[in-house]
C-alpha cells in the first residue's frame, strides 16, 4: 500500500509538472508558474483523496534528492559565465547586497506595521534566504523555524511569478539585472524561473542565491536586532 | 540514447560527491554556508583549476538545470501544513511577502542596471 502511494504521488507531481511546464513555455505568462500550479494541483489532489502530507513526505524526499547535485550543476553557468562575473563584479555585488538588505528591511516594516508578534517578524527575517540557511538564521535569532520554512517558499513562488513581470515593467532588460534580482529574492526558485529566462540570466541567479546566503546569515545577528521594534 | 542515460547517471553521481563534500566540509569548517552552496562554489574553483572539465558534468548539469524548478513542487507542497495560519492571517503574511518581494527585485534590478549602464562595456 505504502508503495502504492508512493508510486502514485510521484507519478502525479511528474505528470503536473510536464503539463504545467508544457503550458509554461506555450504562452509564457507568470501566472503560469509550473511551481505554483503544480504546488496547487497537487496540494488539491491530496485534500481531495484524505491524504496527508505525511503520505506525500516520502514521494518527496525521493524527489528532492538530485536538489543538492542540481544546485552543484550551477558551477557550470556560472564557469560558462566568468568573464560577465569579473568584468560586473562591483554592479553585482552591490545589487545583491543592496536588494538583500532592502527586502530583509522592507519585511520587517511591513509585518510591524501589521501588527504581527516579534517571534513572527524574526521568523520573516530570512524569508529570501535558501531553506537550509533561513531555517539556521531564525534559530539562531530566537524564530521559528518551520514558519521560516514556509515563509521562504512562499517568497520564492511570489518573487518568481511577480519578479519577471516587475523587471519588466520597470524596463530592467540586462539578462545579468534580472537573473540576480530574482536569485536575490527568490534563491533557488527565482534561479529556476531566470534559467527558463536564458543561461546569463540563470547563472547570475545562482550567484545571487549563493551571495544573498552568505551575506544575509553574516548580517543578520545585527541587522534584525536593529530593525526590530 | 544508452550512452547518455549512462552519462547522465556518472555524472550525477560526480555532482552528487562534491555535494557531499561541501555539505562535509561546512559542518567540519562551521561555515555558515549551506552544503549545496558549497558545493556550487566548489565545483567552480574545480572547473576554474580545471581538474573538473565541463564535458565532465555537462549532461547531467544540463538536464539537471533545465528541470531545476521540478524539485520545488515537492518541497512548496509543504505549505499545506500551515493551513490554520494562513486561514487566521493568510492575506495579510502575502501581502506583507509581496511588499518584501517587489522592494528586492525592484533595488536589485534597478541598482545593476544603474552601475551597468556607467561602466564601459
Amino acid at each position: 500500500m505504502k508503495l502504492v502511494i508512493f508510486a502514485v504521488c510521484v507519478a502525479a507531481t511528474l505528470a503536473s509538472y510536464l503539463a504545467t511546464r508544457a503550458l509554461f513555455m506555450r504562452f509564457r505568462q507568470p501566472l503560469l508558474n509550473p511551481v505554483f500550479l503544480s504546488t496547487l494541483v497537487i496540494i488539491a489532489a491530496l485534500k481531495a483523496t484524505g491524504a496527508t502530507l505525511a503520505d506525500y513526505q516520502p514521494a518527496k524526499e525521493a524527489m528532492t534528492f538530485l536538489l543538492g547535485p542540481a544546485t552543484v550543476a550551477l558551477a557550470l553557468p556560472l564557469y560558462n559565465n566568468r568573464q560577465v562575473l569579473k568584468s560586473q563584479a562591483l554592479p553585482v555585488l552591490a545589487g545583491v547586497l543592496s536588494g538583500s538588505l532592502a527586502t530583509i528591511a522592507a519585511v520587517l516594516w511591513a509585518g510591524w506595521v501589521a501588527g504581527f508578534a516579534r517571534g513572527i517578524l524574526i521568523s520573516l527575517g530570512p524569508k529570501s534566504v535558501t531553506v537550509p540557511i533561513a531555517v539556521e538564521i531564525a534559530r539562531l535569532s530566537g524564530g521559528e523555524p518551520p514558519l521560516t520554512a514556509a515563509f521562504v517558499v512562499a517568497t520564492g513562488m511570489i518573487g518568481s511569478i511577480l519578479g519577471p513581470a516587475l523587471l519588466t515593467a520597470l524596463r530592467v532588460k540586462d539578462p545579468v539585472a534580472r537573473g540576480l534580482a530574482l536569485g536575490t529574492v527568490s534563491h533557488g526558485q527565482g534561479t529556476a524561473v531566470a534559467l527558463l529566462e536564458g543561461e546569463t540570466a540563470g547563472a547570475m541567479g545562482g550567484v545571487a542565491m549563493a551571495l544573498a546566503a552568505v551575506f544575509t546569515a553574516l548580517v543578520a545577528p545585527y541587522y534584525l536586532p536593529l530593525l526590530l521594534p | 540514447m544508452l550512452k547518455t542515460l549512462f552519462a547522465i547517471v556518472w555524472q550525477s553521481a560526480l555532482l552528487w560527491l562534491v555535494f557531499r563534500l561541501g555539505t562535509f566540509l561546512v559542518q567540519a569548517l562551521h561555515v555558515a554556508l549551506p552544503g549545496n552552496v558549497a558545493g556550487m562554489l566548489l565545483m567552480f574553483l574545480l572547473l576554474v583549476t580545471g581538474i573538473v572539465k565541463p564535458a565532465h558534468i555537462e549532461v547531467a548539469g544540463g538536464f539537471l538545470l533545465k528541470h531545476f524548478a521540478f524539485f520545488f513542487i515537492p518541497i512548496s507542497v509543504g505549505l499545506m501544513a500551515f493551513g490554520p495560519l494562513v486561514r487566521q492571517s493568510g492575506v495579510a503574511l502575502l501581502a506583507i511577502l509581496v511588499v518584501a518581494a517587489a522592494v528586492g527585485v525592484l533595488v536589485t534590478g534597478l541598482a545593476v542596471q544603474a552601475l551597468n549602464g556607467r561602466s564601459p562595456r
